[in-house]
C-alpha cells in the first residue's frame, strides 16, 4: 500500500470539500444540492450495479466471474456508504423537488401523485431502500469475506437461494431510486420505462467500475491468475450493456416523441433548449456510439489498457447522463464550474481511497469458494 | 502422389498440442487438428488465419444501416410524402427503429449465410477425411494432426518419421480424390425441382383441405361479405328483390325530386340557402370530408392522393369553374361528371347546396385582390 497515494487522494478529497463547501455559501444551496443528488446517485448507482453483479453471479451459478468476484463486492460497498449520503440527501427535497411546496398540490398533476410523493412515505422510502441494501450486501458480501476464512460451502447455497430474491428486491428499489430522486424533480412527468433506463445505467456504471478496478490490480501486478479470456467477457458484457442502455434510452424516447403527449414531452422539451440539446447529442455520441465501435473488435475486449479507457470514458458518460437528467431543473442555462469540480474532488478522492483501503483487507479473490478453481480454468 | 493428406492419431490432446509446433517446424503443407472436443489455443498453434467473419458482419450491418436510411429517405421525403401524426415527413426518430432491424437482419444474415455457404463451402457431400479408417476413433478419444498437401509433392515417408517421433500411435495416409465441384449443377436442378414439386403439393394440399374442412375460410380481403348488395336479387323476399320498393304513392322524407338532365338546363337553380356561417360551416365539413380527397383542401387540384390515383381532378378555384352558375355546380355534385361520382347519395339536399357556397368562398379566398388585406 502506497502512503503517498492515499495522501494524494485524501488532499484531494480535503480540496473538494473546501470547494463543495464555499460553493454553497457562494452560488446557493439549490445548487449544492443538486450536486449531491447527481454524485450521490453516481457512487450509488456504481455500487447496486456492482452488488447487482455479485448476485447475477450466483442467481446463474456463473464460475468464470468467480475469480473477479472480489471486486464488484468491495465496489458494492458504495451502495452501503451511499445509505447515510441518502439521509443528507433528504435535506434537498425543499430545495429542489417541486411536490414537497404546499402551493404545488393546487396542481392536479402533483395533487394525484401526492400518495406517493409526500414526504413522509419518500423518507420511510429511502430508509427501506437503504436498509434492504445493507442486508443485501451483509448477505453476499460479507458472507463471502467469511467464507474465505471458514471455506464453508453453505455459504454458496444460501447466495444461490437469496439471489433470486435480492433480484426482486433490487428491481423494486432501483426503481424507486429512479422515480424519487430524478423523476420526481418533475413531478408532472410521467415514464414507465424510466426504471428500465435507470437499471441499464446503473448495470453498465457496475461494470464500468469493476472493469476498472479489475485491470488496474492486474495492471499493478495483483489478481496474477486472471486470464485475457475474463476481460475479454467483462469487454463483452461493457458492449451488450452500452447498446441495452441506449435501446432503453431511445425507446422512451421515440415513444414520448410519437405519442407527443404534454405530460410526457415536457421533460424532454426542458433536455433539448439551449446548451441541453446539443448535450443529448454528446451523451448519444459518448454512451453509445464511441463505446459501441471501440468495443467491436474482438482485440478491443482483451487488451487491458484499451479496455481500462473505454471503461473510464463509459463512466464519464454515466456521469454524463445523470448530469443532463438531473441538472436543468435548476433552470437559467447549464451550471459546470467549480462546484461541480470539487463535487468530483471529494467524491472521487474519497471513493478511491475507500475503494483502496477495503481492497487492501483480505484476500484479492473469493479464496474460500469451492469453484474457484473452476473459475480459473475459464477459456472462452 | 501429389494430393493428399497424412494423419498422426495421437492417444491424447496433450501429445496432440505438443507434436504441433515440432510438425509445423519440418513439413510443407497445411495443418489441421480434428479432435473429439475444442482444444483451448489449438487454432492459435495452427496459425490458422482470423476469421472474415467479423469484418463481413461489420460491413454488411454498416451497409444495411445506411441503405435503410436511404430508402426510407427516399420513400418518405421525395417519393411519397405522406404526413403522419404531424410529423416532419423527414423525422429520423421514426427511421431508427427500421434502421436497427434492417441492420441487425443484415448482420445475422451474413453471419449465418457466410459461414454456412462462404467460409464453410456447405454444402458439402464429400469430403476425403471423411473415408479416414481413424475417423470413428477421432469422434472417439483419439487426437488427429493432418498435413494435408496438395499440387506439391510430399514425402510421406518423413512425415510418418515426424508424426511417430512426436509420438503418433498411428499414421494414416489418405489420397484425396481430384478436387471435385462440392456442388454440382445436378444438384440445383433437382433442389429446384423438389421445392417446385413441393409447392404444388402443398398448394394442392392447400386447396382441397380448405374445400373440405372449412374450418377457417381462406384470405378473400373482404370480397366474401355476409350482406347484400343493392340492386341483387334475394329469396328472403316473395317478389326476389333483395331490395324493398317505396310504398305506393309516397315520397322519402327531405327527397327532392330531379329531372334535369344537363348541365345547361341546371344553369337556372338558385341557391336556396343563405350565405350564414352556419352553412357556410357546414359547407366546409362537407367540402373536406367528401370533396377535398380529390380536390383538395385548397380546392386547387393537388390533393394528397394523387399518387394514388391517376386522373387529374378538376382545379375548382380556376376562372373556368368561378365562371359556372351555382346550378351547374351543384348539378355536378348531383350527378357527377367524367370520372367523379354522383353524390347525391352520400349528401342532403343542404349539404349539397352549402358546398356549393363553400366553393365560392375557397375561389374567392385563393383569387384574392391587393385590396383584400387593406
Amino acid at each position: 500500500m502506497n502512503k503517498q497515494t492515499d495522501k494524494r487522494l485524501a488532499a484531494t478529497a480535503a480540496l473538494g470539500l473546501i470547494g463543495i463547501i464555499a460553493a454553497g455559501l457562494v452560488f446557493g444551496w439549490s445548487r449544492f444540492w443538486a450536486n449531491w443528488i447527481l454524485w450521490f446517485l453516481f457512487l450509488l448507482t456504481i455500487g447496486l450495479g456492482s452488488l447487482f453483479i455479485v448476485a447475477l453471479e450466483h442467481v446463474v451459478g456463473a464460475r468464470w466471474s468467480i475469480p473477479l468476484r472480489r471486486v464488484p463486492e468491495r465496489l458494492s460497498s458504495l451502495a452501503v456508504l451511499m445509505g447515510p449520503a441518502a439521509l443528507l440527501a433528504l435535506f434537498s427535497l425543499h430545495f429542489l423537488y417541486p411536490w414537497t411546496k404546499p402551493e404545488n398540490l393546487q396542481n392536479p398533476v402533483m395533487a394525484g401523485k401526492a400518495v406517493w410523493l409526500n414526504e413522509r412515505f419518500f423518507i420511510w422510502r429511502v430508509i427501506g431502500c437503504v436498509v434492504l441494501w445493507a442486508i443485501a450486501y451483509w448477505v453476499f458480501v460479507s458472507g463471502s469475506v467469511r467464507q474465505d476464512r471458514d471455506h464453508n460451502p453453505s455459504f454458496n447455497l444460501r447466495a444461490r437461494r437469496l439471489a433470486p430474491l435480492f433480484m426482486v428486491v433490487f428491481g423494486i428499489t432501483i426503481t424507486i431510486v429512479a422515480f424519487d430522486w430524478i423523476s420526481s424533480l418533475e413531478p408532472e412527468w410521467y415514464s414507465d420505462i424510466f426504471g428500465v433506463y435507470i437499471f441499464a445505467g446503473t448495470f453498465l456504471a457496475g461494470l464500468a467500475a469493476t472493469t476498472l478496478t479489475v485491470l488496474y490490480l492486474k495492471s499493478k501486478g495483483r489478481l496474477p491468475e486472471i486470464k485475457p479470456d475474463h476481460i475479454y467477457n467483462l469487454g463483452g458484457f461493457l458492449f451488450a450493456f452500452t447498446v441495452f442502455w441506449s435501446y432503453i434510452g431511445f425507446a422512451q424516447y421515440l415513444l414520448m416523441w410519437y405519442a407527443n403527449l404534454p405530460e410526457e414531452v415536457l421533460w424532454y422539451k426542458e433536455r433539448l433548449q439551449g446548451a441541453w440539446g446539443p448535450l443529448l447529442l454528446v451523451l448519444a455520441i459518448f454512451h453509445f456510439l464511441v463505446p459501441f465501435f471501440l468495443l467491436i473488435p474482438r482485440e478491443a475486449k482483451s487488451n487491458p489498457k484499451f479496455l481500462f479507457w473505454t471503461a473510464a470514458f463509459i463512466l464519464f458518460s454515466h456521469w454524463l447522463d445523470l448530469y443532463w437528467m438531473i441538472f436543468p431543473v435548476l433552470g437559467h442555462g447549464m451550471h459546470l464550474g467549480w462546484p461541480e469540480l470539487s463535487f468530483g474532488f471529494f467524491s472521487i478522492g474519497g471513493v478511491l481511497l475507500w475503494i483502496r483501503h477495503s481492497m487492501s483487507r483480505g484476500a484479492d479473490m473469493p479464496v474460500g469458494d469451492p469453484f474457484l478453481r473452476e473459475g480459473l480454468g475459464f477459456r472462452l | 502422389m501429389n494430393s493428399g493428406s497424412v494423419l498422426g492419431i495421437f492417444d491424447s490432446a496433450e501429445l496432440l498440442v505438443n507434436a504441433i509446433p515440432r510438425v509445423k517446424a519440418k513439413a510443407q503443407g497445411r495443418l489441421e487438428a480434428y479432435t473429439p472436443y475444442p482444444i483451448e489455443g489449438i487454432d492459435k498453434l495452427l496459425g490458422l488465419r482470423k476469421s472474415p467473419i467479423g469484418g463481413m458482419v461489420l460491413i454488411m450491418g454498416v451497409i444495411g444501416a445506411i441503405s435503410t436510411i436511404l430508402f426510407e429517405l427516399w420513400t418518405s421525403g421525395i417519393d411519397y410524402p405522406l404526413t403522419t401524426a404531424g410529423k416532419p415527413h423527414l423525422s429520423w426518430e421514426a427511421f431508427i427503429p427500421i434502421m436497427f432491424e434492417v441492420t441487425v437482419l443484415f448482420a445475422t444474415f451474413t453471419a449465418g449465410l457466410g459461414m454456412l455457404l462462404l467460409l464453410n463451402r456447405l454444402p458439402m457431400f464429400r469430403d476425403p477425411m471423411l473415408s479416414a479408417k481413424s475417423m470413428p476413433l477421432i469422434t472417439r478419444d483419439k487426437f488427429a494432426l493432418a498435413v494435408e498437401f496438395s499440387g506439391s509433392d510430399l514425402d510421406v515417408d518423413s512425415i510418418t518419421k515426424l508424426f511417430q517421433q512426436a509420438g503418433a500411435g498411428q499414421v494414416e495416409v489418405i489420397a484425396k480424390p481430384a478436387p471435385v465441384g462440392a456442388v454440382s449443377p445436378n444438384f440445383f436442378a433437382g433442389l429446384f425441382a423438389t421445392i417446385a414439386v413441393s409447392c404444388v403439393i402443398a398448394g394442392l394440399l392447400m386447396y382441397w383441405a380448405i374445400k373440405l374442412f372449412p374450418v377457417s375460410p381462406p384470405i378473400s380481403h373482404m370480397l366474401v361479405q355476409p350482406r347484400l348488395n343493392s340492386q341483387r336479387a334475394d329469396g328472403f323476399f316473395k317478389n326476389g328483390f333483395g331490395m324493398r320498393l317505396p310504398v305506393a304513392g309516397t315520397v322519402r322524407r327531405g327527397a327532392v325530386s330531379y329531372s334535369i338532365t344537363s348541365q345547361e338546363n341546371a344553369a337556372g337553380l338558385v341557391n336556396p340557402y343563405p350565405r350564414t356561417n352556419e352553412i357556410l360551416n357546414q359547407g366546409r365539413r362537407t367540402y373536406n370530408t367528401y370533396c377535398s380527397v380529390c380536390h383538395g383542401i385548397l380546392g386547387d387540384g393537388h390533393p394528397m392522393l394523387t399518387a394514388a390515383y391517376g386522373a387529374k381532378p378538376a382545379n375548382l378555384v380556376s376562372q373556368q369553374m368561378i365562371d359556372l352558375r351555382d346550378g351547374e355546380v351543384y348539378h355536378v355534385i348531383r350527378m357527377g361528371r367524367n370520372a367523379m361520382p354522383s353524390y347525391t347519395a352520400d349528401l342532403a339536399e343542404n349539404e349539397r347546396w352549402a358546398t356549393v357556397h363553400y366553393i365560392r368562398t375557397l375561389q374567392r379566398a385563393m383569387n384574392a385582390r391587393d385590396d383584400d388585406i387593406k
